[in-house]
């Protein structure tokens, strides 16, 4: 069947059985309704179940051999550093402005139509950054950068003395003078000579009423109004760097705690995310369309990964608050498909919601009252649902998506992979030392004093290593920068692992088996990139995960340990306990490629649905 | 051995190229090294100033004073520089001589194509690129138009009033011109590549008028009143997108050989001299005539002068013009006078111009060849010279040849980045001649002592550069690790 429009609405990590449950429950009349007049089924995901990975694969139809995108993380084998594993900033001279480069390679969907002359409109896809030239417009999503070239780091300015930094933040300390008012900075890129932060000085003054506060300073707006408990609209910075450059950015800011007299001011400053109008590096293509959807739809975020997890984790958002921050990225995804759908004539419409999976990861604790998360952290009961109620907005969405459905369009829904606890993680560097292939230099411990990044690791007598979020490498001589495993010996070594790995009980889980298989490369990955790849993936079982010490490079003293964070759901498990969904108001015919639809056939079937040839590269099949 | 490369952007303005932050390429360049205004030569005009910066010698060491020159002491002859008018040693033969090859494209004079080690391409003062050889070797000629087709090297009858044909005309001649540019610097074995882009140039003459609110011609309403600075921004894109080709081990210097101003009006130089008396004609002109159809009584006339950007002001001296009127033992003596009655030039209303005039012998460092005895910058270039006669004023707003806008400013912009280089920041004081000294001394060569500028990396006491602008995203390290990794929630 041809058609003149497919549209793809993504929602990132809805759960199959989740969805079951509250489509039975007449939940989600939406979702029930393609169920009813077309099709729902699951849809295998990549090895690891992860977002980049996935989407890269969904937009290729290429195994991640074929696109590259391995993990979130990857490492040098130069320096074992472990680097995001999405893109890379690369510098030809010190003349030109450094550069970003997408590590997805392969050729995306959009790409192949738009030799063809069919236009994208693609909104948000991970991967993307930086944008691909295309036929049509698209706005980069995962991978984009906050101003200081990280995924998001946000500043906690507080004047309680006692409070230290936690993850993944920047701490400010406030001192409110006798006049009551606070002078401060924003913290932008760094100072390319010095690498020291460049700031950005603001003032907060008192409001007009208690509980409000007014920041002023050289940024547009120049007064920007606080209230206690609230998100502040975006405030937009200009970043001086030196003499002759500067650097634009934006912020919203939240005020927790206002009470100047007795020296309590503490608020939270998003990242510093590029400003649409002139992103430090585009994130559009073509390069304006940014500032021209920003006029359309007002300011969005613009990094990769809006919701700040780390703010919730840390204490200094309340559950609510992170809420109210989800809210506002659904409803302005929301404005900008809206907005993109009501001019879409024909070829191929993707925008991805991604806000879905954020909360399942930092509310999946309300799903289990039993979870090691709840030890720590009180219930409240009115968060019961907040689960439920983003499937619930994931249906409205796919509701408004639906009112753009004529006889000649595709509308297809796609989860990339599921959703799972995660109770107990897995330190694979543990289990590596314990087994004598990881070996620390003298005096080094596992645990603390192993530090993180592999700093610890004495490696001539090392042999293999984890890192990232499920990845075992072997330290191949040849590759690896002090690598002692002989080539002929690797594929050996990698037996003796996955064997060894494979089946790893939890003693204190009464024996549960942790590990369902290990995966040397060769069973997982082929194409031209699959040497990039950990020569290990370990697929974990479900409740379980790699373990918070392994995916920065640290060697914990314990392999097992209770998960008690916030971040208390995860998918990164084995990827067949975690497919992903795909409803379609059109009925498909799933049985094409002799196996399960899996997002590799994705591709395929939006080019055979706009008539345009699948270039024998793909891997998948069209689902007619 | 560093490699070179010149970027020449003919007339570039420092207000313009050092100051609009939408430069972005430009600016990135002035974070990474060092940059000012440069004094350029007397005259600041693209011949000889081009070469007076590849061989750091004055114009009178050349010999060159202009595009056109006296080649006898007669009354007749003007020549015409070409590419062989100059044969002092240049960076390309220093270069040359550590068996490093260059890449000359454009660079005046460049026609007929100078013989280098290496390629060269004719400059504007190619005559016909469709008839006459303007490479070396001539072979380079088909590669450029298998890359561009036909390869302009000028907009012939730049001075136009069709405005949109003359900007549109700009901009394609640049691109081609960037286009074969980008294409030998990576397709070429260079260690000195020295591109002079002389449609900056036209785009000032053309067009400052209606740029510059100080004009008096200017039109708030011109639809043509962003031209000027639409190029600069043209020209940036280009020279981000040539800068990304190059290696680690690139000086780097964009240059202008003179800077831009508006022009007042023209002074007509010799309708001056018949007022004064110096100059006699056996009829005056019933209409507008060039100075060399005009019937001259030699035998009754001590000064002439050739017009232009500036005024090459002669004496008719006994014994060395053929009909010479000025005893020599007066030589000096009337000179002076004649120098004090143009430094005493005045506009229509009567103010002092602020004319600047200079005796050859008091500037350079040689004078060879035949100079014209006073080098005359009206109004310090606010007006340019009016060699013909029959206007019959003085000051007219009108160009005998043709329209235009601008005038050329002694100060031209320069900027200058090389890894490890100690120079940084602002530069005060920096010279045109002291370009090719610093540039051999950056790039490791030795600077021959005949050339009279001095390395400006030499008087530097600057401490080398830190990491340059964007490292920050790009160098590893373990903080930047954990900067990039920061938020990814998955590794806690």
């Amino acid at each position: 069947m041809r058609f003149r429009k497919i549209l793809v609405v993504g929602l990132d990590g809805l759960e199959p059985s989740i969805l079951e449950r509250l489509m039975d429950a007449g939940e989600l009349p939406n979702f029930a309704h393609l169920r009813e007049v077309g099709c729902f089924t699951r849809v295998a995901t990549t090895t690891p179940a992860q977002t980049p990975v996935a989407w890269s694969t969904f937009s290729t139809g290429l195994n991640p051999g074929g696109h590259g995108i391995f993990d979130f993380i990857r490492r040098d084998p130069r320096t074992y550093l472990p680097d995001l594993g999405l893109n890379r900033h690369e510098q030809k001279n010190p003349f030109v402005p450094p550069r970003a480069v997408n590590s997805r390679r392969g050729e995306p969907v959009w790409s192949i139509l738009s030799a063809a002359g069919v236009p994208s409109t693609i909104l948000r896809c991970p991967c993307s950054y930086p944008p691909d030239p295309l036929r049509g417009r698209m706005l980069a999503g995962m991978g984009v950068p906050d101003i200081r070239g990280g995924l998001g780091t946000s500043t906690f300015a507080t004047a309680d003395s006692r409070v230290v930094p936690g993850e993944s933040e920047n701490l400010i300390r406030l001192r409110v003078d006798s006049d009551r008012v606070v002078r401060s900075h924003l913290i932008g890129p760094r100072n390319p000579r010095d690498r020291s932060d460049i700031r950005f000085e603001f003032e907060l003054h008192p409001g007009s009423q208690p509980d409000s506060a007014i920041l002023r300073s050289a940024a547009t707006p120049g007064e920007l109004n606080l209230r206690v408990g609230h998100w502040s609209p975006w405030l937009k910075v200009t970043f001086k760097i030196g003499l002759l450059q500067s650097a634009r950015g934006m912020v919203r800011v939240y005020l927790r705690r206002y009470n100047p007299e007795r020296d309590e001011v503490e608020l939270l400053v998003s990242p510093v995310n590029f400003d649409p109008a002139a992103p430090l590096f585009p994130i559009s293509s073509p390069g304006e369309y940014a500032r021209e959807l920003e006029n359309a739809v007002e300011t969005y975020f613009t990094t990769g990964m809006v919701e700040d997890h780390a703010g919730l984790s840390n204490g200094r958002l309340t559950e609510a608050a992170f809420l109210d921050q989800c809210a506002q990225v659904w409803d302005e995804r929301e404005a900008m498909m809206l907005h993109e759908l009501d001019r879409f004539e024909e070829g191929l419409f993707f925008c991805l919601f991604d806000t879905s999976d954020r909360v399942q990861h930092m509310f999946w604790r309300y799903l289990e009252p039993d979870h090691p998360a709840n030890r720590d952290h009180p219930v409240d009961p009115s968060l019961h649902s907040a689960v439920d109620d983003q499937y619930r907005r994931a249906d409205a969405v796919v509701g408004r998506a639906h009112e753009f459905v004529d006889d000649q369009t595709l509308l297809l829904v796609l989860s990339d992979h599921g959703f799972n606890s995660f109770r107990r993680g897995v330190d694979l560097n543990a289990w590596l030392h314990q087994q004598g292939l990881l070996a620390l230099r003298p005096d080094i411990k596992p645990g603390e004093s192993a530090g993180d990044l592999l700093q610890g690791v004495d490696w001539s007598r090392t042999s293999a290593y984890a890192l990232g979020l499920g990845g075992i490498y072997l330290n191949l001589k040849g590759r690896e920068a002090q690598g002692i495993v002989e080539p002929e010996e690797a594929d050996n070594l990698s037996a003796w692992i996955a064997r060894g790995l494979a089946g790893l009980p939890d003693p204190e889980q009464g024996g549960a088996i942790a590990v369902r298989r290990v995966s040397p490369r060769a069973e997982i990955y082929h194409g031209p990139f699959a040497m990039e790849s950990p020569d290990l993936v370990v697929q974990f079982n479900a409740g379980y995960r790699v373990g918070w010490s392994t995916s920065l490079g640290g060697i914990a003293a314990r392999v097992f340990e209770d998960n008690t964070k916030l971040w208390a759901g995860d998918h990164i498990i084995d990827p067949r306990l975690v497919p992903g969904a795909l409803f379609s108001h059109h009925p498909l015919y799933l049985g094409g490629s002799g196996r399960g639809p899996g997002l590799v056939d994705l591709a395929p079937t939006i080019l055979a649905g706009l008539g345009v040839p699948v270039p024998p590269a793909m891997e998948g099949s069209p689902l007619r | 051995m560093m490699k070179i490369l010149i970027l020449g952007l003919d007339c570039a303005a420092p207000e313009i190229l050092l100051e609009d932050e939408r430069l972005v390429n430009i600016r990135r360049l002035m974070s990474a090294g060092c940059y000012g205004s440069l004094e350029s030569v007397i005259p600041p005009i693209t011949v000889p100033a081009w070469m007076c910066m590849s061989t750091s010698q004055d114009p009178g060491s050349l010999g060159v004073y202009g595009f056109r020159n006296r080649t006898d002491h007669s009354y007749g002859g003007l020549g015409i520089v070409n590419s062989r008018s100059i044969q002092e040693l240049a960076i390309w033969d220093q270069v040359a001589r550590e068996g490093g090859k260059s890449v000359l494209i454009g660079v005046p004079p460049g026609y007929p194509p100078r013989k280098v080690n290496g390629i060269a391409v004719g400059c504007f003062l190619t005559p016909d690129t469709t008839k006459d050889s303007y490479t070396s070797p001539p072979t380079v000629a088909h590669e450029i138009e298998r890359l561009v087709g036909e390869y302009p090297v000028d907009v012939k009858g730049f001075r136009t009033d069709d405005k949109s044909w003359l900007r549109d005309q700009i901009v394609a001649m640049s691109r081609k011109q960037f286009t074969v540019v980008r294409h030998y610097l990576q397709n070429f074995d260079w260690s000195y590549f020295h591109f002079v882009e002389i449609g900056l140039d036209r785009i000032h003459h053309g067009f400052w008028s209606h740029h510059d609110p100080t004009h008096v011609q200017h039109d708030p309403n011109s639809p043509f009143k962003n031209v000027v600075r639409d190029y600069y921004l043209h020209l940036d894109d280009e020279i981000g997108r040539t800068l990304e080709l190059l290696s680690d081990d690139t000086v780097v210097l964009v240059v202008s050989d003179h800077g831009a101003r508006k022009l007042d009006g023209g002074f007509c130089v010799n309708e001056w001299l018949v007022q004064q008396g110096l100059l006699t004609l056996n009829r005056y002109p019933e209409q507008v005539t060039p100075f060399a159809k005009l019937d001259v009584d030699w035998s009754q006339t001590s000064v002439w002068s050739e017009g232009g950007y500036y005024a090459r002001v002669f004496l008719n001296v006994k014994g060395r013009e053929p009909q010479g009127v000025i005893e020599p033992a007066d030589y000096e003596r009337f000179r002076d006078e004649v120098k004090a009655r143009l430094e005493a030039t005045t506009d229509p209303e009567g103010c002092p111009l602020g004319t600047l005039v200079f005796k050859p012998e008091e500037i350079y460092r040689q004078v060879r060849n035949v100079a014209p005895d006073l080098i005359v910058h009206f109004g310090a270039l606010a007006w340019r010279s009016i060699g013909g006669v029959g206007y019959p004023t003085v000051h007219v707003q009108e160009n005998d040849t043709g329209p235009d806008d601008c005038n050329h400013a002694q100060h031209g912009a320069f900027i200058l980045a090389a890894p490890e280089s100690p120079l940084s920041g602002r530069i005060e004081g920096a010279r045109l001649l002291d370009i090719a000294p610093t540039l051999l001394d950056l790039g490791g060569y030795d600077i021959p002592t005949t050339m009279q500028g001095r390395s400006l990396a030499a008087s530097s006491n600057q401490s080398a550069l830190g990491p340059h602008f964007g490292r920050g995203f790009t160098a590893r390290g373990e903080a930047l690790v954990r900067d990039r990794l920061s938020g990814l929630g998955y590794i806690g």
